[in-house]
């Protein structure tokens, strides 16, 4: 019995040796492993910084269209806003996280927690970031140079209507007010009329005046708008008005 | 030569096949195959099947063991290739490999090494209990218990050769025992 196991043994390191002496199996080099190490954090990095460019689009998104202000018109305005979310971006923002997790699971300092820390990690990383980047003129710049079609790659991704225009949701700066509401100038320059009825929810409050950026909520019939609410918002969130538009380089 | 580096460690001879001495793979080949069979042996019963695991994992060691840190443990990096050949040779067998998702992976969980199962199971009788116990307990309790009672790893290393967090190691040791504690008394 111990024969037959010696013999079992000598013949299983007998075929790995001959294997290797006949060449029939070969040692890969280092650099093999060095670049698939370097490919793997170049992948975690390029999906770092993807990711942070979509979650911050997605805000700067929902900012130009109105989407982000929309909460605060109630059951109303969260079901528009849930109708509205950007759910394709939303969807690829999560596919680039799991595919993110899928190869920081590589590192020992990740697989050896568990999977809901890094993740938690990763959302807030990605959420502060996104929105440090949501609050610089990263993406206005990127909006206009692609308005001007001096983005070649990225130009059609920023010029998709739906990316700043929403349905039912108009945003603009009060040009005048009238009897019964306001005239609004929209992003593109076009007038909207805003019918303002009893029923019309104004928040922070019902003082308007003209100049002031507001998002409106309401059904629009050709240049009219019947507005179910009408938000305030700061000049901040206007930086994509055709007036804030930066200027062009010198040539 | 080969009786000079016989003496020498685990991963001075793997750092020796990486700098170009093969011949002396055979040491590593010599101290691992045993290991390797009988781990193999607690989850395929087929003997030709275990003897392709045990070859395969050696072919693969010397493919890639320039990828192997000599500060590591030459073990643990060994017994992860092994568990990536079981986890393939129980996939052809179409028997349910280790799930590669699963809840006790996801979040955190306290473990607390509970005594009043420890002394039941004590350490020295744990491998003919296991033993008796092993076909009944599932995949993923089975082999951190193999691991860690019959090849004597902890459980930091455990976690290295499966890719789970240390803390789903220990709920799943714990969780094997109080099985098996169980078996014994039906």
């Amino acid at each position: 019995m111990a024969d037959t196991n010696n013999q079992q043994q000598n013949s299983i390191s007998d075929i790995v040796l001959n294997k290797i002496k006949s060449g029939g199996v070969k040692m890969r080099p280092k650099i093999y492993f060095v670049l698939k190490t370097i490919l793997i954090i170049f992948g975690t990095a390029v999906l770092t910084l993807l990711i942070l460019f979509l979650v911050s689009f997605i805000v700067f998104a929902m900012r130009a269209s109105g989407t982000l202000f929309l909460p605060s018109f109630g059951v109303f305005g969260l079901r528009i806003l849930f109708i509205s979310l950007p759910w394709f971006l939303i969807f690829a923002t999560v596919i680039s996280v799991i595919l993110m997790e899928i190869l920081a699971k590589h590192f020992a300092i990740v697989y050896r927690r568990p999977i809901v820390y890094s993740i938690l990690f990763i959302i807030i990383l990605v959420l502060l970031g996104g929105i440090i980047i949501e609050r610089t003129r990263f993406h206005p710049s990127l909006f206009w140079r692609s308005q001007e079609k001096r983005l070649p790659i990225m130009g059609g991704f920023y010029r998709d209507p739906s990316i700043t225009r929403l349905q039912n949701v108009h945003r603009g700066i009060i040009s005048e007010i009238t009897s019964n509401g306001f005239l609004i100038k929209k992003p593109d320059n076009q007038m909207l009329t805003i019918i303002v009825t009893p029923d019309t929810q104004f928040l922070p409050g019902r003082e308007i005046k003209e100049g002031e950026a507001v998002v409106v909520m309401g059904r629009r019939e050709d240049d009219t708008v019947y507005a179910f609410g009408i938000r305030r918002i700061e000049d901040q969130f206007n930086m994509f008005m055709l007036e804030h538009r930066p200027p062009r380089p010198m040539r | 030569m080969r009786e000079e580096v016989s003496q020498e460690n685990d991963e001075k001879i793997a750092f020796l096949v990486q700098s170009g001495k093969v011949e002396v793979f055979s040491i590593l080949i010599k101290r691992y195959e045993d290991k390797i069979k009988r781990y193999s042996r607690k989850f395929l019963s087929d003997k030709e099947d275990i003897n392709d695991v045990v070859q395969n994992v050696f072919i693969k060691a010397y493919e890639n063991i320039q990828s192997f840190d000599t500060k590591r443990k030459f073990s643990s990096w060994l017994y992860r290739i092994a568990h990536n050949e079981l986890v393939n040779a129980l996939k052809k067998k179409k028997k349910n490999p280790l799930l590669l998702f699963d809840l006790d992976i996801f979040f955190p969980q306290q473990f607390h090494a509970d005594n009043s199962i420890e002394r039941e199971i004590d350490r020295q009788d744990a491998k003919e209990i296991i033993d008796k116990c092993l076909d009944k307990l599932a995949l993923k309790y089975r082999e951190p218990i193999i691991l860690y009672y019959f090849e004597e790893l902890n459980y930091k290393e455990i976690a290295d050769i499966m890719r789970i967090p240390i803390s789903t190691v220990g709920i799943r040791i714990k969780r094997a025992k109080e099985l098996m504690k169980f078996i014994l008394k039906k």
